[in-house]
């Protein structure tokens, strides 16, 4: 454990630059064409070190707090007005709606290909958090976007999920979680423990936001 | 089929394939015949190190070391000594390490269901351990160490008069075990010490009566470093695990005349495994495994005319389990079976032999099994033959299955369920407003089917001349009602309970290729080789409807193309095995011995269930061997040996390969010879 005391240091220097969160597209005009994006190694709660006693990871406990529309992270100061559409801690994912927020957030897993999902059928029912025990983003392995193996502690994002959004404002995105590890590689159960204790609880995605508010992409 | 051997020729007799003795050259199904000279040869001390080298059968480590059979998992191959099966299996795995090779006289593998004359676990094959009393010499001792503090003795002897025989059999092994991942204090094979003995006593009450007793114990100490790993919590363990395996059987032999004879046997074995490991917290941490089986028997063997000739059996099983994963480890859970068998040998002239026999089971805990088998092998000239045959095998539902009732406190409080429990356990669980949600998998969980297989076997063996010995081999195994582990339901918390369902059906398809031949009196050569393709047909129904799903470069999820399906994992696609020998009349003999196994999946990267070309595999490799000795006029022998020369390791995914290791065996022998 010794040794991961170097390693916290060298997360602290993480922390901050998360901030410089990776954009392919930085488009935040209010075009009426959909504005699609990739994000790379958003950090959701950096692990800080091992629990002695339990042996389970410690971390910040912090949320992660995204702005699809803005296509930027926003700092926990900034929340406050409802100015946030998703926020990540682990591979827990909040919506703004229910117990999580009071704006016009909802959501629910498409299963299918992101390009194929082309319209958000009218029928679709959009969930709202109910923390703790159920959230619009459902968790759990296998239970919504992710697979955990509880051998070698690998979180997967299971291919062919979509998690299709109804963002703060009302407005729709689909967003297709790529990966849970920094650098968007997936971990295989040959990686060494410090790569599965410090590069997981990074998300790479791509989203498409649709800023008319329509149900189309 | 013959295989290897210094060579089993076609005049060997076969006891597995028919469950009377029969000549190798007539026999109706693959069977590989693996003879004591070259166990000795090849420096195998461990059922494990011979059955590695074997065209087809692949080892695999996770709960003690199983073999892998035409694709198939180590549970659906039963093992016999003598005929009698053992028990003791951890997650359906039955530890080869447990059997010494010391006094084995032969070892017979038959490929394909075979439950028609064995029943329940001979769905993929059977391996028959013979220890048979024919050694005639007096003493025998053996002492061998090598690399990793590894020792073992071997102590033999035999005595005989006009009507009693006796063997005994002493084996004393003890190794440090090895760690071949580094850093870690987690020993791949942890130290063990394990002592075999095994006596034989023969009675020849008259010409045409026998009575005969064997009686085997192995007892192993293994001191245990454990690290489980599991919902994000890894604990450390340390203590000891002792396992004892007892073997006890008895025959009586009767021949009525030339054409009739029966013989009843009585066997009971008793598994006893006990870990006590105390956690790094200072938790104590005891599993307790208790199995005995006790069953009787009797086969006739009638001889009807020269072309017509049938066995008639009939048997019961009595078994129980105790375990500390039931729901209270001093209750034994309690199973019997009736069977009954007949197999009827054809042969209406000196080119064709068929053979059918059918076989029903029936029993207390779950649903009855019928097991056919139809097999012919057709002598087209002297130097052409071909087989063919077809059969069922079954897997009952194992007690685990049955009954487990396990809760994991130490990694999310989990739960799995057996089967014939979960019912009544989730429903009391129910009242106490514990469950939060039933699946509807739930409400169809009922009585377990055994796992069935269907098996077509087709060969073609070709002796072009006295020196050279030509098999290929195609086989497809069909099964249905695979027993999985399921969710069906959480507790308010939302923690899993899993019970075992029959839901699973998957194929294996493969051709396998043998060849040996001897260049002259000194040098000869043998070859094997294996392709299977294996698939869950559930999956490849999915893939096709295009509901599943893997990921491109880029990490975007794109439909699945079937091509792109590997099928079952930790099975290799590709394994060959070649092996080059020498003797000459001085007694000096040595052998050169390459093992291939190709990448075989191991792990499901995106998340889909399915094993495909986007997921982790290990990869494939080439081990190398090679053992020289010498057996010297006055009893004495002397052989060395190094395992894996070019010391490959894969301490991920091949824990049960330890680095190079080298050895050196001592042994001699008596020469003069006991009368049988």
């Amino acid at each position: 454990m010794l040794k991961s005391l170097t390693k916290i240091t060298a997360f602290v220097c993480l922390l901050s630059s998360i901030y410089s969160c990776t954009k392919s597209s930085t488009s935040t005009t209010t075009s009426t064409v959909p504005i699609s994006a990739t994000v790379k190694d958003l950090l959701a709660d950096s692990v800080i070190g091992i629990d002695p006693k339990t042996q389970m990871p410690k971390s910040v406990g912090l949320y992660t707090y995204f702005n699809i529309e803005k296509n930027k992270i926003i700092s926990i100061a900034d929340t406050a007005n409802g100015n946030w559409d998703l926020a990540f801690k682990t591979t827990t994912i909040l919506i703004n709606g229910g117990t999580s927020g009071n704006a016009q957030g909802g959501a629910f897993i498409y299963k299918g290909l992101f390009e194929d999902l082309k319209n958000i059928s009218a029928d679709s029912v959009f969930k709202v958090d109910n923390a703790p025990t159920s959230y619009a983003i459902t968790t759990g392995t296998d239970k919504g976007w992710y697979h955990y193996d509880g051998q070698t502690n690998i979180v997967t994002p299971v291919a062919g999920r979509i998690l299709v959004i109804r963002t703060a404002k009302g407005k729709y995105a689909k967003i297709e979680i790529t990966s849970y590890c920094k650098g968007g590689v997936n971990l295989t159960p040959s990686a060494s423990y410090e790569d599965i204790l410090f590069k997981q609880r990074y998300y790479n995605f791509r989203f498409t936001y649709q800023p008319n508010g329509t149900k189309i992409f | 089929m013959v295989k290897d051997t210094l060579f089993a020729s076609g005049d060997s007799v076969v006891v597995t394939a028919t469950r009377s003795e029969r000549k190798l050259s007539n026999i109706t199904v693959p069977v590989t015949i693996i003879n004591a000279k070259t166990i000795q040869q090849n420096g195998s001390l461990r059922l494990t190190d011979i059955l590695k080298e074997q065209t087809g059968l692949t080892l695999t480590s996770g709960f003690g070391a199983g073999v892998q059979l035409q694709g198939l998992n180590p549970d659906y191959t039963i093992i016999l000594i003598n005929g009698e099966p053992l028990v003791g299996r951890t997650a359906g795995v039955l530890d080869l390490n447990r059997i010494a090779l010391g006094n084995i006289k032969k070892i017979e593998i038959v490929k394909g269901p075979s439950s028609s004359l064995y029943g329940s676990e001979a769905m993929a094959g059977v391996i028959n351990i013979i220890t048979d009393a024919s050694n005639v010499i007096p003493l025998q001792t053996s002492l061998r160490y090598g690399t990793y503090n590894t020792l073992d003795a071997n102590v033999n002897n035999t005595m005989a008069t006009k009507t009693l025989f006796y063997q005994g059999f002493y084996n004393y092994y003890n190794t440090d075990g090895y760690s071949i991942r580094p850093n870690s204090n987690n020993r791949v094979t942890t130290p063990i010490n394990r002592l075999t003995t095994s006596q034989q006593f023969k009675y020849n009450l008259s010409d045409n009566t026998s009575l005969v007793f064997n009686t085997r114990l192995t007892d192993e100490n293994i001191k245990s470093n454990i690290t489980v790993s599991n919902g994000g919590v890894s604990i450390n363990s340390n203590g000891k695990e002792h396992n004892t395996d007892i073997n006890l059987a008895g025959t009586l032999n009767h021949r009525f005349s030339t054409n009739l004879k029966t013989s009843f046997r009585s066997y009971l074995t008793n598994y006893i495994s006990s870990q006590d490991l105390i956690t790094l917290s200072g938790a104590p941490y005891n599993d307790i495994l208790n199995h005995l089986f006790q069953r009787v028997e009797n086969q006739t063997d009638w001889t009807l005319s020269k072309k017509l000739s049938g066995i008639f059996g009939a048997g019961a099983v009595w078994e129980g389990v105790k375990s500390s994963r039931y729901d209270s480890e001093k209750v034994r859970k309690n199973n019997s079976i009736q069977y009954g068998f007949t197999q009827w040998e054809w042969n209406p002239n000196s080119k064709l032999i068929v053979i059918g026999g059918v076989r029903f089971d029936q029993n207390a805990q779950y649903a009855s099994a019928w097991s056919p088998k139809l097999s012919m092998l057709y002598k087209i000239n002297q130097k052409n033959k071909i087989k063919l045959s077809i059969g069922q095998g079954f897997k009952a539902p194992d007690f685990r299955q049955l009954y487990l009732n396990f809760t994991n406190v130490a990694a999310g409080n989990y739960s799995v369920f057996g089967s014939a429990e979960a019912q009544k356990v989730v429903d009391q669980l129910n009242n106490l407003g514990q469950i939060g949600a039933l699946y509807s998998n739930f409400y169809a969980l009922k009585s377990l089917q055994p796992e069935s297989s269907t098996g077509i076997h087709l060969s073609w063996d070709w002796e072009p001349n006295q020196k050279t010995f030509i098999s290929v081999q195609a086989f497809r195994n069909d099964i249905k009602n695979l027993i999985q582990v399921e969710q069906v339901g959480a507790y308010v918390s939302g923690a899993q309970i899993f019970s075992y369902l029959n839901i699973g059906r998957a194929f294996t398809n493969g051709i396998e290729l043998e060849t040996k031949y001897q260049l002259n009196h000194q040098w000869s050569m043998s070859g094997g080789y294996q392709f299977i393709v294996t698939g869950d047909k559930d999956q490849i129904a999915k893939i096709k409807e295009g509901t599943v799903y893997t990921r491109d470069a880029n990490g975007y999820s794109t439909k699945l193309a079937l091509t792109n399906y590997v099928g079952l994992p930790n099975i290799s696609k590709h394994k060959a095995q070649i092996k080059i020998n020498y003797v000459n009349t001085h007694g000096l003999f040595a052998n050169f011995r390459m093992v291939y196994r190709s990448k075989w999946a191991v792990n499901n990267n995106n998340g889909n269930d399915v094993y495909d070309n986007g997921d982790s595999f290990a990869a494939g490799y080439v081990s190398l061997h090679t053992s020289v000795g010498k057996d010297y006029n006055n009893g004495i022998s002397l052989q060395m040996g190094c395992d894996n020369i070019t010391n490959y390791i894969d301490p991920i995914n091949l824990s049960n390969l330890p680095g190079r290791t080298l050895y050196f065996t001592l042994k001699y022998q008596l020469n003069k010879k006991v009368k049988k």
